[in-house]
């Protein structure tokens, strides 16, 4: 079976090589940015197949890069999980209102937790 | 409740507490302090408007009344704003402290998951077993700041609920899982009575696991000795209830009414042998009605304690049938 592509956006380098080396031992393909800027210019070359985006993020925060993914055309309905630790009705609120499939909070949820959604998503058994 | 309202209005040493601020720039205080400046102000133009026949006098204490209820009127304005302003401060606070305090704790997390379950090959036994006393200090590490930043977020009106339809006995039943190994540590036999396989409820997953570990450890923590915690789960009028019951050494009678409050902890005989941060009843009754339901409890001191919380079935709620009562 065919890879399934997942573009990790995060800046914290620690959680973002725990993240992606864990999807990789569980046959995803993984690429990463670490700010948004860099982040949104990959998910048009790279066309994943969900990305895992953090909120706050150097040149252009998560909401921006949200908003940029669901404007542009060939990437608009790739699935965003938004993996953040602000979790306020608010931050929740305009994330899904701005187009997020979902939201996680890292603190709470373990790595093979967030690949159980990720799956879930992507309809992988 | 006409009364409690009544005294809750009047009580203003706990709105202070409450607010932030001094007793003299609470709201109540400074709408008693305008009432009185009004009854004297206005029995002062009557004294004035009978003692002295001139039109003048009559303008000049009308306006010294005008001047003094604009004064108390902006006073009570500046005092709202200054609350308003603390509070979005606070909202600021909770919302970098979060973010902050919980990275590293991210970190700390997923780096051991990642090294238990992916490359833990290769580590002796006394690796794995330190890895995992790290990994479960983390874990508490973590649930203690999430109490914290959930009481703040309560506060403020921000806690977050990420619901989705959820088998409500399996939830039962996995919380008492987790918690059968504990019981076993203090002597104590935790028993679940429950003969539905099904009760949907549309809730936020960990955070009714936070209420049901909360209501299960306490049980558990609070009986002197060995003893007996059955929990009971069953449909009532449209909302899944869930009961607790145990032996244990009750609350105190004039504590009960401040069992949900923040920081409250009973004075009750094992007070000093079971640690918490008095915050885990107050994070659960309020979970607990965003998520529609309530929370309640009965207890005798030295006899035990039961407590309950329901939550609306998917269907009844859908259909409009769960009606607190």
């Amino acid at each position: 079976m065919e890879k399934k592509k997942i573009l990790i956006i995060e800046d914290d380098i620690v959680l973002q090589k725990a993240l992606a080396e864990y999807l990789a031992s569980e046959n995803f393909e993984v690429k990463c940015s670490s700010d948004g800027e860099v982040g949104i210019k990959m998910a048009i070359e790279e066309s994943p197949d969900l990305i895992l985006l953090d909120i706050v993020l150097p040149k252009k925060d998560g909401y921006a890069v949200l908003e940029d993914v669901r404007k542009t055309e060939s990437i608009k309905n790739v699935p965003i999980v938004l993996l953040t630790n602000l979790g306020s009705i608010s931050d929740v609120e305009k994330a899904l209102g701005l187009g997020a499939t979902t939201y996680l909070v890292k603190a709470d949820y373990k790595l093979e937790e967030v690949t159980a959604k990720v799956k879930e998503i992507l309809k992988i058994q | 409740m006409l009364r409690q309202r009544i005294f809750d209005e009047l009580n203003l040493r706990k709105q202070a507490d409450d607010l932030g601020v001094k007793i003299w720039q609470t709201p109540s205080f400074l709408f008693i302090v305008m009432g009185i400046i009004i009854i004297a102000a206005m029995t002062g133009v009557y004294v004035v408007s009978i003692n002295y026949d001139s039109p003048e006098v009559l303008v000049i204490s009308e306006s010294i009344v005008v001047v003094l209820l604009l004064t108390v009127g902006s006073f009570i304005i500046r005092t709202v704003e200054e609350v308003a302003k603390s509070n979005k401060m606070k909202s600021e606070f909770v919302s970098i402290a979060s973010h902050q305090l919980k990275t590293p704790i991210s970190e700390l997390k997923w780096q051991t998951e990642l090294l238990l379950t992916k490359f833990s090959k290769g580590l002796s036994e006394k690796q794995i077993e330190i890895m995992n006393e790290i990994s479960h200090s983390g874990d508490k590490m973590g649930r203690l700041i999430n109490d914290l930043l959930d009481v703040a977020r309560i506060d403020q009106g921000q806690l977050a609920l990420n619901k989705e339809k959820m088998n409500f006995c399996k939830m039962v039943e996995d919380a008492i899982d987790l918690q059968v190994s504990f019981a076993k540590l203090m002597n104590i036999e935790l028993k679940m009575i429950c003969n539905l396989k099904m009760l949907e409820v549309f809730v936020d997953k960990r955070r009714l696991a936070v209420v049901l570990d909360n209501l299960i450890s306490n049980a558990i923590k609070y009986i002197d000795g060995s003893g007996k915690v059955d929990v009971i789960v069953e449909s009532s009028d449209g909302f899944a209830q869930f009961c607790i019951r145990d032996n244990g050494v009750g609350i105190p009678r004039n504590e009960q009414n401040n069992l949900c409050q923040k920081f409250f902890r009973s004075n009750n005989s094992i007070k000093n042998q079971t640690d918490g941060t008095g915050l885990g009843l107050y994070i659960a009754k309020n979970i607990v009605e965003q998520s529609g339901g309530k929370l309640w409890f009965k207890s005798i001191e030295n006899v035990g304690s039961e407590f309950y919380f329901s939550i609306p079935l998917v269907d009844s709620e859908k259909k409009g049938l769960a009606v607190l009562k």
